[in-house]
């Protein structure tokens, strides 16, 4: 069973390495900020080194999984889960050092799903990850279970230490959270062109698309759950801006139409004439 | 938005959603301010014994002062200490039927500055602050010894990274400040926790800080406001980092929100003229009249601040925000 044990770690030490890697690069280059321990770097270098240490998990994963097989077995096979050895370590040290000088920082392991501050969790799962690295060093190249036996014992290994290492991840607990819960549509971030995609798919379009100018929209703003398209068309020999609402709930969602004359306008705010528009709305 | 292009083209957008919605909305539009009623922002042009005058978009203004006009520069002082040549902000009471040429001034500010933003670079108690400007040009600050205790009380991190917010008054090229405008995060810059998760509907109305900023390159009596939540695919600054610690509908530059100061009981309808990047960054309370709920929902302009009947040294009044979006 030992010897299971050690074999399925050269996996899924190389799959926690990609999974940490991509979460890390979507956060780094979405957000401003980084988290985990390049917060103790100064600001400056705090992207450069998040961008750093997803590059480090990305080539000791590969490498780990290269030399897994008969290719590179023997010393570069020592060598990688070395590295993976050395570079969790450092991080149990690392996160050990950023609880104490800044116990609000999460760990960022994963990205933005690290958020939490660091806990005794997160660095026992750092060690767990170590170890279990040291122990892959001198492990045979891995090959196809002869067995159905011995499969089964390879899949009770690897589920055993999945539960360990979800006992220790708080990230599960905000990954289900994220899942399980939907934005309401006034706070989800909607591109243009997924509007412009249901606008285009939407039985008001069809009916009104042949009273455009042009289907280049010449204005495109959002309130909320709806977001304003701006066509030039002509309706009865004048010409309107026709103007389509498109609820962002998701697709299938209703499409409103409305159609204003290109003249009809009114003087702009700062031109208005004044009046006491305070008092007004103070019966509010 | 300054231009009146851009502005009417915001303003016909009211009309092409009530073409839709058949809603109030033009009246609305109609209803909010042109400009200040109570408020001119101009320069002082002379202070006589018992009578100031600004020079202002509107021309010379003439504004009676009395012992209770409330004058401040840096603090409260004379209305005699002003100099001519100095930029203010002067509140006055309504003008009446029976007199409409005289005014009389209710509040004065002089050299009113603010600067809100994180630290860059520390050299003793002088700094250069990013406050999220287009150009990203930093601003300079220096915080004299007579008030580095009363700031550094509630802003002891003064190193790069951290966030900066601080009222004085405008020297040259810099901000003595005088004051701090709210207490330090206990977080980095960018590290602002995120909002409650919200299963439905934002509730309406929103409330919050209300807190104002300088005029960048926004007229200096525009009436509006900086709004949180700009939406990222609007052709504005991308939201970064999602909208702060109050979860706020996205809207788009020239939407028009309601907002109210909760502690004068004063409200208008404002449209959305800038892109809040730093009220994102803050999640603290304002405590003018009660305690208000967590985070900034409106970075005002100073005209719209006052206007609301906010004092520009307190740095924030209790709010609450409404948007047209159904």
């Amino acid at each position: 069973m030992l010897a299971v044990m050690r074999e399925v770690q050269v996996p899924l030490l190389a799959a926690l390495l990609f999974g940490g890697c991509a979460a890390k690069a979507r956060h780094a280059i979405g957000a401003r900020h980084s988290s985990g321990p390049t917060a103790m770097v100064p600001l400056r270098l705090r992207r450069p080194a998040t961008l750093a240490l997803c590059a480090t998990e990305f080539a000791l994963g590969a490498a780990l999984l290269l030399t897994a097989g008969r290719v590179g077995a023997g010393n570069p096979a020592s060598a990688a889960r070395a590295a993976a050895a050395l570079l969790f370590g450092t991080a149990a040290a690392a996160l050990h050092e950023l609880r104490a000088r800044r116990p609000d920082a999460g760990c960022g392991c994963f990205g933005e799903l690290s958020r939490t501050p660091v806990s005794w969790r997160v660095i026992a799962r750092a060690t767990l990850l170590c170890v279990a690295a040291l122990s892959t060093i001198g492990v045979p190249p891995l090959r196809m279970p002869d067995s159905a036996m011995q499969a089964w014992l390879t899949l009770a290994a690897v589920a055993a230490e999945l539960v360990v290492l979800v006992a220790l991840s708080p990230e599960i607990g905000q990954a289900l959270l994220r899942l399980s819960h939907a934005d309401p549509c006034e706070l989800r971030e909607v591109p243009v062109w997924r509007t412009l995609s249901a606008l285009h798919a939407s039985a008001s379009w069809r009916r009104y698309q042949q009273f455009l100018v042009t289907t280049a929209p010449t204005d495109v703003w959002r309130e909320g759950c709806w977001r304003f398209v701006v066509f030039p068309g002509v309706l009865a020999s004048r010409p309107v801006d026709m103007v389509f609402a498109v609820h962002l709930a998701g697709r299938g969602t209703p499409v409103r139409v409305g159609a204003l004359d290109s003249g009809a306008s009114f003087a702009p705010p700062l031109e208005m004439p004044r009046h006491d528009p305070l008092e007004m709305s103070n019966r509010v | 938005m300054p231009e009146s292009g851009t502005s009417a083209r915001f303003a016909r957008r009211a009309l092409l959603r009530a073409a839709v919605f058949e809603t109030q909305d033009q009246e609305l539009w109609a209803d909010r301010p042109a400009t200040a009623a109570t408020v001119a922002t101009g320069v002082l042009a002379e202070v006589r014994g018992d009578e100031i005058a600004v020079y202002s978009e509107r021309g010379t203004e003439f504004f009676g002062v009395s012992p209770a006009t409330v004058t401040w520069l840096g603090a409260r002082a004379s209305p005699s200490a002003l100099r001519p040549g100095d930029p203010v902000i002067v509140r006055h009471l309504k003008v009446g039927a029976a007199a409409p040429a005289r005014k009389h001034a209710e509040r004065i500010w002089a050299r009113a500055g603010r600067v809100t933003g994180t630290i860059v670079a520390a050299d003793g108690l002088e700094f250069l602050v990013d406050t999220g400007r287009d150009d990203r040009s930093p601003q300079r600050v220096v915080i004299p010894s007579a008030s580095s205790r009363q700031i550094q009380v509630r802003f002891p991190r003064l190193a790069p990274g951290y966030l900066l917010d601080v009222i004085g008054t405008r020297h040259g090229d810099h901000l003595l400040a005088v004051a701090p405008a709210t207490a330090q995060p206990p977080y980095h810059a960018g590290h602002s926790p995120g909002p409650p998760l919200v299963g439905g509907p934002v509730p309406m109305p929103i409330s919050g800080s209300a807190v104002w900023h300088e005029p960048d390159d926004e007229p200096p009596g525009l009436l509006g406001l900086a709004y949180p939540a700009i939406d990222p695919e609007g052709g504005a600054q991308p939201a970064d980092g999602g909208t702060g610690c109050v979860r706020l509908p996205y809207l788009s530059l020239g939407a028009t929100v309601r907002i109210r100061n909760e502690c004068t009981e004063r409200a208008a309808v404002l449209p959305v003229t800038g892109d809040g990047t730093m009220a994102r960054e803050f999640c603290d309370r304002c405590v003018e009249c009660g305690t208000s709920p967590k985070g900034r929902v409106a970075d005002l302009t100073m005209a719209a601040f006052v206007e609301l009947g906010g004092n520009l040294e307190d740095g924030c009044f209790n709010a609450t925000l409404r948007t047209m979006a159904s």
